[in-house]
């Protein structure tokens, strides 16, 4: 049967060729918005590469505290990393990092402006840097103190000219590091940066008494079973932290998030709630992609509706031998989905140039981003619901054709 | 003649239901752009209040972020210090610099009255209002004379001026900073009005501002960031030789150095990507829209074709054909943005949005986005309605 209308569909297609084009042009348009959309959420909320075991860690990114009529709202202190926790019983792994900040970097003549980023040892653990030279700095490194410097290939570039830094000096911000060494560049959001530093290299030892500073948190789990474990442990870590911190507040909370809920929370402002409010925000999501489908949709019916008289004898024969409504609304909107199947293949197609040329460009600093298995299934998903949406209408409208005016072609 | 075009569309109505309704969403999509373009142009074309040709904006950060202390001596040092320097010709100081992402509002209120006015503020030494070429209206800047009084010396915007003081001077008034009565009030004395300080440049909407003075003698906190005027065609490679200067006042801080050209340009930058995101999809969706309607129209002219060549056998010329063609089409265009205005004009009249869409926008957002579809409507009916005015009557009369 699906063979049939198959090649009906084909026949039909290839009879008004360009109306056919014009048709899937408005496709192929759309899914190629849609499929760039998908493709670089894809990648911040399940990232591969860099933060490819993202599915392992949990982060926090910031300390809400309460009083009475005063919220403050901060990135993490080393204090609430160290002391707490690194001390937790669920966790395999943490990992303290600073947030990117910008500074000066004086060489020969010029500055540059690049954003550093001090960590700990853990942190190059958790996250799969891609290294092209030299060595990333070790727990000896970061326990003593050491001057040396990781920078990204981009960076490297820009400041020497060359990749092959390894060994030289760097000069930010007053202090002199050594570049063992280079990564590639990435962007991702804990391990976006262009120069890091070990955390021990902070001009005073001040930072190691705060509560809340500048710091963000990667707690890694043995397993991604562990992540609930760790949630709940958490639970009981604020709870201390809130009872020992000097400055009295009400109530403290902190949460553990993977990259979906963390942007949730974040968007959403859901501070004080353990929900992130993820479900919402893909909800909201996928709102905004039905409601962005709409005006290529109704430009679709329109088209459709236009091209049911040129099958008006088609139709009318299909009935007068006992044909429903039912399956003639069932073909017509196959037939439309197959058509945006394929307009959805071509337009992967242009999708991955689209993000060939938007890595290029440069619009976004290293933006790399790259079709994957599941942005392929979410066309496919994306494309169904298009054809459906566009194809019920001129389908009903078809399928309601009177047979006798429909034989005489005279509708 | 009217009727006459007026009927056939609604013989078709659920086909051209459709179409209008397409339109329609085509025409609040173009609306949306040219809205927001018209405001960005208005906006754009307002006074900054300040100039920024040849100042320097220096961070100082310092380490852990805790140190907000104001030590008098390091202050003046400061001051002193970089005046000494003979590509500076002035410094201020200011708590945090026109063009970054910061932002500081807080309530002002009248001494007898309990609702407060919404401000944007920053706090400035006595050098930074000439330093940044501001305008002085009435009054005079707050200067060394205030240093040691009761009330702290404060300057304010037109706007604000004109909003708490409707139709008598500003200056001399004294004001609070926090509802009068509770225990943290102080007062606030006005010394001046000036034009306008539109801190984060060329695209924020004006505010009322409120700028209070910075005592380098007597301030608690220290401010964050120094202005620099470096003299005209000063280079970038004075930069360093700044740092240095800069290290040898304090080692332990950061110092953040950018020109507020520099700072202007990512500004700006980072303030056109939502317009330039908006205008992409709607070039988008336009482009299909076009496509859309000419395939509609050829299809339609095509099924029309025993009526065109009856009209043409009772007399109708080509020229009446191709008009009453583009003429449907452009009176469908204009009852869908008809309805689209009805929808629209609820947007200024409700104040939703408040100052962000006023009159002027509007119209100026309701004629090009008008223009704009009827430019397209016209363009895909040209051809098939000079396809349509091409058939001979008698052809037209046996097509089957």
């Amino acid at each position: 049967m699906l063979k049939n209308y198959f090649q009906i569909a084909c026949k039909v297609y290839m009879r008004r060729k360009l109306f056919t084009a014009i048709n899937l042009l408005c496709i192929v348009l759309t899914m190629v918005v849609l499929l760039v959309v998908t493709a670089i959420l894809q990648a911040t909320f399940f990232p591969t590469g860099v933060e490819g075991r993202s599915e392992r860690f949990l982060q926090i990114g910031t300390i809400t505290q309460v009083s009475k009529n005063k919220t403050w709202r901060s990135p993490l202190g080393y204090k609430v990393i160290d002391q707490y926790l690194r001390k937790m019983k669920t966790v395999e792994k943490v990992a303290a990092v600073t947030g990117p900040e910008s500074v000066s970097v004086y060489q020969k003549d010029s500055v540059n402006e690049i954003m550093m980023r001090r960590a700990d040892a853990e942190y190059w653990q958790i996250l799969d840097f891609k290294l092209l030279s030299g060595r990333v700095p070790t727990e000896e490194d970061v326990k003593q103190g050491r001057f040396v410097a990781v920078v990204n290939e981009s960076t490297a570039k820009k400041i020497f000219g060359s990749a092959a830094v390894v060994g030289q000096k760097i000069n930010t911000g007053g202090q002199q590091f050594e570049i063992i060494g280079v990564v590639e560049d990435v962007i991702h959001m804990n391990a976006f940066a262009d120069i890091w530093v070990p955390v021990t290299t902070f001009p005073s030892s001040q930072y190691r008494e705060q509560y809340t500073g500048n710091f963000n948190a990667m707690l890694m789990g043995k397993s991604a079973a562990d992540l609930p474990l760790i949630r709940d442990e958490l639970l009981q870590v604020v709870k201390q932290i809130n009872a020992d911190q000097p400055t009295h507040w009400d109530e403290t909370y902190m949460w553990a998030d993977s990259k979906l809920d963390f942007f949730a929370r974040g968007i959403l402002s859901h501070d004080k709630l353990a929900d992130s409010g993820s479900a919402q925000l893909l909800a909201g999501v996928v709102f905004f992609m039905l409601l962005f489908m709409l005006l290529p949709a109704l430009n679709l019916v329109n088209l459709n509706s236009g091209r049911i008289m040129e099958r008006a004898a088609e139709i009318g024969v299909r009935k007068a031998f006992g044909a429903s409504n039912r399956e003639l609304v069932k073909q017509f909107v196959i037939e439309n989905i197959l058509l945006c199947l394929f307009g959805a293949l071509v337009g992967l197609i242009f999708t991955k140039l689209t993000l060939i040329w938007l890595s290029n460009a440069e619009l976004i600093p290293y933006l790399k981003v790259d079709l994957s298995f599941a942005v392929f299934s979410y066309g496919f998903v994306i494309a169904i619901v298009f054809g459906v949406l566009s194809g019920v209408i001129p389908a009903w409208k078809m399928s309601r054709l009177d047979p006798v005016l429909a034989l005489k072609g005279a509708a | 003649m009217f009727f006459h075009i007026l009927k056939p569309i609604w013989k078709r109505k659920f086909k051209n239901l459709l179409l209008s309704l397409e339109i329609l969403l085509a025409f609040c999509v173009v609306f949306g752009l040219a809205l927001m373009s018209a405001r960005y142009y208005q906006l754009y074309h307002l006074p900054t209040g300040f100039v920024l040709q040849d100042v320097w904006s220096v961070r100082m950060l310092s380490s852990g972020g805790s140190d907000k202390k104001n030590d008098p001596i390091v202050t003046e040092n400061f001051q002193r210090s970089l005046s000494a320097l003979p590509e500076v010709e002035q410094v201020g100081f200011i708590n945090y610099s026109p063009y970054s992402n910061s932002t500081w509002r807080s309530d002002l209120f009248l001494p007898n009255s309990k609702s407060g006015f919404e401000v944007n503020l920053t706090d400035m030494a006595d050098e930074t209002p000439g330093l940044l070429g501001m305008k002085l209206l009435e009054g005079r800047w707050f200067s060394s004379e205030d240093e040691g009084r009761a009330e702290k010396a404060i300057v304010i915007n037109k706007k604000l001026a004109d909003s708490m003081f409707p139709g008598k001077s500003a200056v001399g008034q004294l004001v609070t900073d926090n509802e009068p009565g509770s225990k943290e009030s102080k007062f606030l004395r006005i010394t001046g009005v000036f034009e306008d300080f539109r801190n984060k440049g060329e695209f924020m909407a004006p505010t009322n501002f409120l700028i209070r003075r910075f005592s380098r003698a007597a301030e608690d906190e220290r401010m964050e960031v120094v202005l620099i005027k470096v003299k005209p065609g000063t280079s970038r490679a004075f930069e360093e030789k700044l740092n240095q200067q800069l290290k040898l006042i304090r080692s332990d801080w950061g110092y953040r150095i950018s020109p507020l050209a520099e700072m202007r340009k990512s500004k700006m930058t980072l303030d056109t990507v939502p317009l330039m995101i908006m205008a992409v999809i709607a070039v988008f969706l336009l482009i299909m829209v076009g496509f859309g309607l000419f395939g509609v129209l050829w299809q339609n002219t095509t099924q029309r074709i025993p009526e065109i060549g009856l009209r043409r056998a009772i007399g109708a010329s080509s020229r009446h054909i191709y008009q009453q063609i583009v003429t449907e089409q452009l009176l469908l265009s204009s009852i869908a943005m008809l309805v689209g205005m009805v929808l629209l004009i609820q947007l200024p009249l409700t104040g939703v949005l408040g100052d962000a869409i006023n009159w002027t926008v509007f119209i100026t957002a309701t004629v090009i986005s008008v223009a704009a579809i009827f430019a397209i409507s016209t363009l895909c009916s040209l051809y098939p309605a000079w396809r349509a005015s091409r058939l001979s009557p008698t052809e037209a009369l046996h097509y089957e």
